[in-house]
């Protein structure tokens, strides 16, 4: 008879509960559950989030964030280095050409310097020569010019022979061509 | 037409034994309610597991995705509270991805659990019983000083204090009233219109004009409801962000 009474009661109270054309969120004994079941639900996933997965998510972002302030600084660095080697192949460039330069100017005054000392030895030889030459051909008219005093006065000799009929001495020929 | 308040009703899905608190019987059943608030939950952690798994400096979409929430109540929490916001961050966020989770659930599955009142009370009361403790814990007994604004003529004080504290009162039956009236607005309506397609369908060849003219209002609606699923928990979290800095700057109110 407990049970039947207890029966009764439920099912009549149940339909006041759900009809009657209230909200049905404004069934109050089911409240509670819901009370309850939210607060431990939010309580494991406020820690279940604060300790385990915004750190994780936070610490992906900060990773990021540090990753990229890192690659910038490694560019920014590695750009000022190759504009340090620029700048010394630049004036390595520079000290070589410099080099180069007077490498070639150097040979060059070396060149004309050889070329100049060779044409000094060749114009002295030259000159020598033609001194030389010029010896033999005064030496030559020299001789030239006695050999004609000589036939002038065999000439002489000759055509006062002739004329005469008798020989001239030595003395009246010389006397008579100076 | 079927009623479109059924959607709200609660059901038993497991037995569970109901205990006794203060002379109040609470009946610990798994309800489709709490079945819908565990799968919310899990539903966060797992995306939130998975999410965060890779950490990958180049994130790909589920990560882009969850960074981006995380980014969006840390911004709110930064600019509403300032530097300090940092604490309260774990707070705001469970808050706002519950309620998000909960407020999309309910766009698929046939339960919201946010167009439940005992749901979104508790929410609103665990808001402001967390800005009551926070206030209390930073200023000791100068928490009071929240209902008295500074630079208020004596003569007016009273009224203004009186106005405060009732604002202060109601603030957790608003946040309770915003987003329990918005889901089950928007669900009802989504459900009559629904209800208006077959209801019009059965009516001859005008009728399906009408049913059309309804299935194109509920396709709309559809699209509007994601926007306020989105917009509510938005706002709840705003408003948790907003409570908490007239406590956490009380110097400045």
């Amino acid at each position: 008879m407990a049970t039947e009474t207890h029966g009764t009661v439920e099912t009549t109270e149940a339909p006041a509960h759900e009809g009657g054309g209230g909200l049905p969120q404004l069934q109050f004994q089911h409240w509670g559950g819901q009370i309850v079941w939210l607060l431990l639900i939010f309580a494991v996933l406020y820690a279940v989030l604060s300790k385990v997965l915004l750190p994780k998510v936070s610490g992906a972002i900060e990773e990021r964030g540090a990753k990229i302030a890192g690659d910038i600084a490694d560019a920014r660095r590695l750009k000022d280095e190759a504009e340090v080697q620029a700048r010394a192949a630049a004036t390595e460039v520079a000290e070589a050409r410099a080099k180069a330069q007077k490498t070639a100017a150097d040979a060059k005054a070396k060149a004309s310097a050889e070329s100049a000392e060779r044409q000094a030895k060749e114009e002295a030889v030259l000159a020598e020569k033609l001194a030389a030459a010029e010896a033999d051909i005064q030496a030559a008219r020299d001789q030239a010019m006695s050999h004609v005093a000589a036939v002038a006065s065999e000439t002489a000799g000759a055509i006062v022979e002739k004329l005469t009929g008798k020989a001239a001495s030595a003395a009246e020929l010389k006397a008579a061509l100076a | 037409m079927a009623d479109p308040m059924h959607q709200f009703q609660v059901t038993k899905i497991v037995e569970l034994p109901t205990v006794t608190v203060l002379g109040l019987p609470i009946d610990l059943s798994i309800t489709n309610s709490v079945a819908a608030m565990l799968l919310a939950a899990t539903l966060v952690i797992v995306f939130y597991t998975l999410a965060s798994a890779k950490q990958a400096v180049v994130p790909g979409r589920l990560q882009t995705v969850g960074e981006m929430l995380y980014g969006l109540v840390d911004g709110l929490a930064e600019s509403i509270i300032g530097h300090e916001g940092k604490k309260f961050l774990p707070f705001v966020f469970t808050l706002f991805a519950l309620v998000l989770f909960m407020n999309l659930q309910g766009m698929f599955l046939v339960f919201t659990a946010t167009s439940q009142l005992a749901v979104t009370l508790t929410l609103g009361m665990l808001v402001i019983l967390t800005v009551v403790a926070v206030g209390f814990a930073k200023n000791g007994i100068k928490f009071f000083k929240l209902f008295a604004p500074s630079g208020v003529p004596g003569w007016i004080l009273p009224l203004v204090v009186l106005i405060e504290i009732v604002s202060f009162l109601v603030r957790p039956l608003t946040l309770a009233l915003r987003l329990f009236g918005n889901m089950v607005g928007g669900h009802v309506v989504l459900k009559i219109f629904a209800g208006f397609v077959i209801a019009l369908g059965g009516l001859g060849v005008l009728g399906w004009a009408g049913a059309a003219l309804a299935l194109t209002s509920v396709v709309a609606l559809t699209a509007l409801e994601f926007m306020v699923a989105f917009l509510q928990a938005f706002v709840f979290a705003v408003l948790a962000c907003v409570y908490l800095n007239d406590v956490v700057h009380l110097d400045s109110h």
